[in-house]
């Protein structure tokens, strides 16, 4: 008996923990922001997208940037019923490890607003700032992202900011392309 | 029946799992990665009234290697032929980086191998497009050791805007430093480094907002030599500025030592640069910058034979930063540089290229 309450103890203890450092944790935080950003009362839908090969090639020619992956996931976000907002979830690289990011779109893809939503370096993560990701507000596809120009660059994360400002003209190229 | 409800956690734990793992796989996936940069200059560089030298120099070819093995768990690597070619002691192979990192949290974070110093702005990010000028500033070779690497560890994190590392690695040869090069000969580099006395570094930097970011570092060592130690602490005050096409860096740093015939080095630069493009609907960023310099390796001395104004130097430099994309650089610069006790100048042209990616 105290062997079995050992084992259970010891197993929630660890899927606790588990949880608690793998868990869905970026799902959550992109569905959080979602709320802040569009209403607690919104519908939220997730996908899985498989990016349709001519779109993602396009998308990459004209941000200079390759896809990380194939897929991205798209948030559809609705209010009584009618879709006001799409979500695009991606990642793209700093120096060595992925930066989770999300794109919020009006229907018509002019960016309602830019997020970090997981930064997994030392350096950098002031891509982060929330003054920053307002400049990609009211962007679209045509617009200009040059980092230093169009986009202030930002002191100690050059390469971070290059990176995502890149990432975001991409899904913008993408949205066009497959809404 | 015992071993059937002994084993039904166990069950519920391998399910557990599995779906994390699964729900995780879909925004992270374990990743190689190779990078690296490297830098073609041209120096040109008349010393007083002697005759110009010039020379072309593939100064640093490097390569990057990463590997992200979970969320939490990576490693990288930097290795670098300097020079183009390494034979009897001319050029340098140098494993400037390779270390494991663990950062469970964004506020704390460990590595542990091969590291960079914490010390000032450009011995940790030190690709080409990131700084002016073709060659690293003189302030970087003078004072700071750039490039300052070691084996050893850190901890580190970020709270709030507020970054923070506190770096342990192997301590300096005291016999190698000099009153024209302080610190600089004294790096070990790697090279079965004496752990006896490990030089610590505190360094914190805050990012006040996005377009400004300011910090400081202190760093001591008991350095050892074969026959002697000397004890020094380096203090650096460090600062950059971006915003609406303005950039400005500004450093200064002081190094004390307790023996030997140098008791304190000191330098300090500021840059200060301007993107043009916004008035010649450029897509390339094109940023003239001016770069005031002042550094003497041995501002006061115990021995005196020494006389510290002959290894005190101020320079002004004018330059270009031309970049074509975010990750190509092309560099041209103008300086003369003048010794404080004879006026003696040197006054260089040099050229130069570089990328990262």
């Amino acid at each position: 008996m105290t062997a079995k309450i050992i084992t259970i103890t010891f197993v929630i203890a660890i899927s606790c923990l588990w949880n608690q450092t793998r868990g869905q944790e970026i799902k959550e935080l992109t569905e959080s922001i979602i709320r802040s950003e569009m209403g607690k009362g919104v519908s939220i839908k997730q996908e899985k997208y498989t990016i349709p090969a001519k779109a993602k090639k396009n998308a990459e020619s004209a941000s200079k940037q390759k896809f990380a992956n194939d897929f991205i996931y798209i948030y559809t976000v609705s209010n009584k019923g009618k879709v006001t907002s799409y979500g695009l979830l991606d990642n793209v690289y700093g120096k060595a490890m992925p930066i989770t990011f999300l794109v919020l779109f009006d229907t018509k893809g002019n960016i309602l607003s830019s997020h970090i939503v997981k930064y997994r370096e030392q350096y950098g993560g002031e891509v982060a700032d929330k003054g920053w990701n307002k400049q990609f507000k009211g962007k679209n596809k045509d617009s200009d992202y040059t980092v230093g120009k169009a986009i202030d660059s930002i002191s100690g994360a050059t390469i971070s900011a290059n990176s995502v400002s890149k990432g975001i003209k991409k899904l913008a190229v993408l949205f066009h392309e497959i809404f | 029946m015992y071993y059937a409800n002994n084993f039904k956690p166990l069950l519920i734990l391998v399910i557990l799992m599995t779906t994390s793992l699964f729900a995780q796989d879909d925004f992270f996936t374990p990743k190689t990665g190779v990078g690296g940069y490297g830098e073609l200059h041209y120096n040109n560089n008349t010393f007083d009234t002697k005759k110009a030298e010039k020379k072309l120099d593939f100064h640093r070819f490097v390569l990057f290697f990463s590997h992200s093995f979970s969320e939490k768990w990576s490693f990288k690597a930097e290795l670098e032929l300097e020079h183009n070619f390494v034979s009897g002691g001319n050029g340098e192979v140098e494993l400037e980086q390779a270390y494991v990192s663990y950062l469970p949290y964004n506020w704390l974070g460990f590595r542990a191998g091969v590291v960079l110093a914490p010390v000032g702005i450009i011995n940790e990010i030190h690709e080409p497009p990131t700084f002016f000028g073709v060659e690293r500033p003189d302030y970087h070779n003078a004072i700071i050791p750039t490039t300052w690497y070691g084996n050893g560890a850190s901890v580190f994190g970020n709270y709030k805007g507020l970054e923070y590392t506190l770096n342990v690695m192997e301590g300096l040869n005291s016999e190698k430093f000099s009153p024209a090069s302080a610190l600089r000969s004294g790096r070990r580099k790697g090279y079965l480094a004496d752990a006896t006395d490990l030089m610590y570094t505190l360094r914190l930097d805050y990012n006040i907002s996005s377009a400004f970011k300011a910090g400081a570092s202190a760093t001591y060592n008991k350095a050892r030599g074969d026959s002697s130690t000397i004890e020094f602490n380096l203090v650096e005050l460090h600062a950059k500025y971006s915003k609406n096409g303005l950039y400005a860096v500004a450093e200064g740093a002081m190094i004390n030592y307790n023996r030997g015939s140098v008791e304190t080095s000191t330098g300090y630069y500021f840059d200060l640069g301007y993107d043009i493009n916004r008035f010649i609907k450029s897509d390339w960023q094109i940023i003239p910058f001016v770069r005031y310099s002042f550094y003497n390796t041995a501002s006061t001395v115990r021995n005196t034979n020494l006389k510290p104004d002959d290894f005190a130097y101020t320079q002004i430099m004018v330059g270009l930063n031309i970049l074509p994309l975010d990750n190509i650089v092309l560099k041209v610069d103008f300086s003369s540089k003048k010794r404080k006790s004879n006026d003696e100048e040197t006054k260089s042209f040099n050229l130069g290229v570089g990328y990262m990616f």
